[in-house]
């Protein structure tokens, strides 16, 4: 099959057609095909996905046995088996930034960041830098839909914990658009497929028109009150400027896609269809409009696999490059009583005070979650894309940014990545890092690996050797 | 120029160092004997005092400065064995000075400050509420907006913690749409909508002018500039120059007041010059409606301010009593009390075990949320005393809820007001809600009640538990022979840990009878009795929710500076600030002059030195 990457499979063809005048395309450009599809595995787009699992891990049970390409997974591990030859498992990275504060929501705000979150009840809500995946979507944004997918399951976490003196926001934002702007997780998967996927070709193009229109007025009037205003003032009509600006740049991006006839492979296309009767199976409800305007209410595990498909579908499409993907919140007190063996919430359960039972569960917890990383890793090889399959090209990152939740331990932070191996990452191995290895310089390896500058993240300059 | 420098350089002095004993007598303590552990390298406890170096500072940080006294009052701190430990006079000293910045904090001694609010976004139910009022529109377009974030003293509508992206200004164009298209819809409605029709007589262009001077002065909540009218204008004619007739000519117009940022945000103007000033009328207004209705001024309301009349203390004191009595007020219920008292929680969050609690249904869920929103409805809307939250001998509930009580005589799924005899179960200690939000999703936590006591109603919150602390099984059904609380009495044995616990427990322990989702019970899980005998330091004991309430009704203080405090983190949307405890302090004084009403505590907010008006600085 030829490049599946509609809107880059267009470009190139577009201006080779007004380089060599109208009149020569037919037969060149059936010439292009086959040319295209085999030549064009190193400008397939690489992408970065981040999932993130609240309240750490059991310790004694992640870190696999051996070095090198001869490791054995561990227990929490071990449904990744399939997939080791993808795996980069990663021992003894830690973010320094993160080891003041309290337990969660230093690790939380700051995991993707590479800072430490300001404490505050609500004043001056600051990570103290971008995210990793906002600085990919800054560079890689513009070449597709969306910059960047931010999916979760639970909503924003409410007031603030007086403990602590934190806002519990921390607890449900690791995307940070900029120091200030923390990016909120979509956690309707209607909602989320929609923006994604919904067709615009009904009168679309009129759409865009009036939906320019609009933006355009309140840009001038925003532009003009903003200058009445204090400064802590301005930087909040900043934002909204900075997102109208986006959303005009997406309006145009899918009239672009519009006018050159979307090309997607049919077996995309099913594949969309799919997950679009598994959206209205899983919420249940009675319409479309219904289940857009509903709080996803519905099987946790079932919820977390429509979010991943959701990503794979996205990067699928090229719709985005950057996602990341939170299957909690910090501190969440979840109810894993569905799994045979767990008796209690998430939280609770990860302080285990070293008790058998509560570890035994905990891990089990643990193992579920690895369990669905494992299905998204699943669907991203059944995926072909040229010579190989999606996952090679994509970088998949699956941890906490505390390892054992009793205790909130930041060193050696539990972190894998999958994937990549056709973008540069070296993977199919357990690598040992010596204790106080950045974190962030991980981070530096995937945006890198990535074609996305980054020389500086936290407390990393460089990337980590030997991985990429 | 010259002399323009030389004035800006006085100014810019600073002020003369007035005595500050603080500086002089408890900083050079402070860095003697705490700096080591709690200075700019270590933050021990997260406790940093290096900062406290002047009056001002000690003021702006005053929430440690109780705690710090207590310690070094009670020789807790230093800890026994450090080297340098002060003589008991350095104590008096520092502890004395620390008293003296809190004595001033009280009785306000010191340069007042009305504070600042940054411009606030509306958050998603105000989003809800106003487009409900702007076009009567009540289908909620806003529901699937994310929900906010909280800040300040813990709401949702605190201006700093709102923020905006693009995926939210997507919604935001899609909700839009949405309403606009509802409208264009229903002829009746648009009908309402074009308040003025194209004529022999009136032109198209002034016919639209009408339209939208109209809607925009009542979606931005202020006078419409021409500057304001011109893009719109211009939108419109480019449509009618295009052929659009004249309704359709007005739809993006109209959409676009639902995407525009003086819809959107509720911004205040500076006033250049001034360190201080009363906000304007319509800047009043929009601050009334959003605290009493989460929503926008209605027409009378804008009447007023454009008359400027609405500023006048007899006026503004009317307005806010008819708003209080309007239904729309019950926003109070839901959103303040909500947030503040937790049970909004048990909208989305609670999540009792469906095996273990069948009886917790969907229909039950949404009674016990509706009997929390309408006690404390009917408490404003009764200007019913403030005390009443803690005890009470009515509550609210229908045929199900009043089955969980184990109530008799109520029917039918409507809440009705409903007296109460068992002395346990009235006032919000006792509602559902709350013990369900405030309990784990298989068993009751006494700790986690115990600190909602201290927290949510006294404002004291317990510090953090030490990061090695440990926690408890996460269901009661021990197969240790041990019963729950044998195994909770294990754990405050630690040192670590007592300290803080034997002021939380036991609070919690006196409500065992209420299990996790709000029923009496004499038995615990494992089937043995319910030991709710709480002893607290001091040997005060008690054994039923209703001596914790006569307990916490003997002395009110705490209590009602708590409330006043809450209230007015939620007017203002804003962090509280230093400058900000002394309005509290009156906020008590009114409302026990009032006889604790409810009433008398809203109506002393909104005429409250920081509501009313706006500081150049924060």
């Amino acid at each position: 099959m030829a490049n599946i990457q509609s809107q880059k499979w267009l470009m190139p063809r577009r201006s080779f057609l007004r380089g060599a005048g109208a009149t020569l395309a037919l037969p060149f450009l059936d010439a292009m095909r086959p040319l295209m599809a085999a030549g064009s595995s190193a400008s397939l787009p690489v992408r970065i996905a981040l999932l993130y699992m609240p309240n750490g891990v059991r310790a004694d049970r992640w870190t696999p046995e051996g070095d090198g390409s001869k490791f054995k997974l561990s227990p929490i591990l071990s449904p990744l088996e399939k997939h080791r030859e993808d795996l980069l498992v990663l021992t003894g990275l830690q973010n320094k930034a993160s080891f003041t504060g309290d337990g969660h929501y230093v690790k939380t705000g700051g995991w993707l960041t590479g800072t430490t979150i300001t404490q505050t009840t609500g004043s001056d809500i600051a990570a103290g830098g971008i995210s990793m995946d906002q600085i990919a979507a800054q560079q890689l944004g513009n070449l597709t839909k969306l910059p960047s997918l931010e999916l979760g399951t639970e909503p924003v976490a409410t007031g603030i914990d007086t403990n602590v003196n934190y806002t519990r926001l921390y607890a449900s934002h690791i995307s940070w658009k900029t120091s200030t702007v923390p990016l909120p997780c979509e956690i309707n998967p209607r909602v989320a497929f929609d923006r994604l996927f919904r067709s615009r070709s009904k009168g679309g193009e009129k759409q865009a028109a009036d939906d320019k229109s609009v933006l355009d007025l309140v840009r001038g009037d925003a532009k003009r009150l903003q200058s009445q205003l204090g400064q802590s003032d301005q930087h909040k009509l900043e934002q909204y400027l900075e997102s109208i600006r986006e959303v005009e740049r997406r309006i145009e991006a899918e009239a672009a896609t519009l006018g050159a006839g979307e090309n997607l492979p049919p077996a995309l296309l099913k594949q969309m269809d799919v997950l679009d009767k598994r959206i209205s199976k899983a919420m249940g409800k009675a319409s479309r409009e219904e289940e857009l305007n509903s709080r996803p209410r519905f099987d946790h595990g079932e919820h977390c696999r429509i979010m991943m498909d959701l990503q794979v579908l996205a990067f699928w499409s090229d719709s985005t490059r950057v996602s990341s993907f939170m299957f909690g919140n910090d501190v969440t007190g979840r109810n894993f009583s569905f799994l045979e063996g767990v008796n209690g919430g998430h939280h609770d359960l990860s302080h285990h005070s070293n008790d058998g039972s509560k570890l035994d569960q905990y891990e089990k917890i643990n193992r579920w979650h690895v369990e669905q990383y494992a299905y998204m890793l699943d669907r991203m090889t059944e995926i072909k894309e040229g010579d190989g399959n999606l996952l090679d090209r994509s970088m998949v990152a699956f941890g906490s940014p505390i390892r054992d939740g009793n205790s909130h331990d930041p060193h050696n932070v539990p972190i894998v990545v999958a994937g990549g191996g056709k973008a540069g990452l070296k993977t199919g191995k357990h690598v040992h890092f010596d204790q106080g290895t950045p974190l962030c310089g991980l981070w530096i390896n995937m945006l890198e690996t990535a074609g996305v500058k980054a020389h500086q993240l936290g407390d990393a300059s460089d990337g980590l050797r030997g991985i990429s | 120029m010259p002399v323009l420098r030389t004035l800006v350089s006085l100014l810019a002095l600073p002020l003369p160092a007035s005595a500050d004993d603080f500086a002089s007598t408890a900083t050079p303590l402070l860095a003697k004997y705490c700096y080591d552990c709690h200075g700019e390298k270590k933050q021990k406890g997260g406790i940093d005092v290096h900062k406290l170096d002047s009056s001002e500072a000690a003021l702006r940080h005053h929430r440690f400065l109780e705690n710090i006294a207590e310690q070094v009052e009670l020789g807790d701190m230093p800890p026994d064995d450090e080297d340098l430990l002060p003589s008991d006079a350095e104590r008096t000293a520092l502890v004395d000075e620390i008293r003296g910045v809190l004595a001033k904090l009280e009785t306000g001694d010191f340069p007042r400050n009305p504070g600042r609010t940054t411009v606030r976004r509306l958050n998603r139910n105000e989003y809800n509420y106003t487009v409900r009022d702007l076009f009567g529109i009540d289908f909620q377009p806003g529901r699937d907006f994310p929900s906010d974030g909280a800040g300040g003293e813990g709401f949702d509508n605190v201006g700093d913690a709102l923020f905006i992206h693009p995926g939210l200004m997507e919604k935001y164009l899609a909700a839009s749409k949405k309403v606009i298209a509802a409208i264009y819809d229903d002829p009746k409605r648009l009908d309402r909508v074009l308040v003025a029709k194209p004529s022999d007589k009136n032109p198209p262009e002034s016919a639209a002018r009408a339209v939208l001077l109209t809607h925009a002065s009542l979606a931005f909540r202020r006078r419409v500039t021409d500057e304001d009218l011109k893009p719109l204008l211009e939108l419109f004619a480019k449509h009618l120059a295009a052929g659009d007739s004249y309704g359709e000519s007005l739809r993006l117009p109209l959409q676009s007041l639902l995407v525009h940022p003086s819809f959107l945000f509720r911004m205040e103007a500076d006033q250049p010059g001034k360190t201080e000033w009363p906000v304007d009328d319509f800047e009043l207004a929009t601050r009334l409606s959003y605290f009493l209705w989460a929503s926008m001024p209605d027409r009378q309301l804008l009447r007023l301010a454009d008359q400027g009349k609405l500023s006048d203390p007899a006026i503004l004191r009317a307005e806010a009593t008819r708003m209080i009595a309007d239904p729309r007020a019950e926003s109070l219920a839901r959103h303040f009390a909500g947030q503040w008292l937790g049970f909004d929680d048990l909208r989305e969050v609670s999540e009792p075990d469906a095996t273990r609690f069948p009886s917790f249904t969907p229909t039950l869920r949404v009674a016990m949320y509706r009997e929390s929103v309408e006690f404390f409805n009917h408490l404003i809307q009764s200007n019913r005393p403030a005390t009443e939250l803690i005890e009470a001998d009515y509550t609210f509930a229908n045929a199900e809820l009043a089955r969980h009580y184990g109530l008799t005589g109520v029917s039918g799924d409507e809440l009705q007001q409903v007296p109460l005899t068992d002395p346990n179960r009235g006032g919000v200690i006792g509602q559902a809600a709350i013990l369900t939000a405030t309990s784990l999703p298989l068993r009751t936590s006494p700790v986690k009640r115990g600190k909602w006591i201290l927290d949510t109603i006294l404002g004291t919150p317990p510090p953090p538990p030490p990061p090695d602390a440990g926690v408890l099984p996460a269901d009661d059904r021990s197969t240790e022979g041990l019963s729950f609380r044998e195994t909770l009495e294990i754990h405050r044995t630690k040192a670590s840990c007592a300290g803080c616990h034997e002021k939380i427990d036991p609070l919690g322990f006196g409500l065992e009878n209420f299990d996790a989702i709000g029923r009496w019970r004499t038995k615990d899980a494992n089937g043995l009795p319910v030991d709710s005998l709480a002893t607290l330091p001091g040997d005060i004991t008690f054994s039923s929710p209703a001596d914790l309430k006569k307990l916490l009704l003997s002395s009110d203080e705490l209590f009602l500076r708590n409330l006043c405090r809450k209230m007015l983190g939620y007017a203002l949307g804003r962090p509280l600030e230093y400058y900000d405890e002394p309005v509290i302090t009156e906020l008590v004084a009114k409302l026990r002059k009032d006889d604790l009403k409810m009433r008398s505590l809203l109506l002393a907010v909104i005429e409250s030195p920081p509501f009313l008006n706006r500081s150049a600085t924060r």
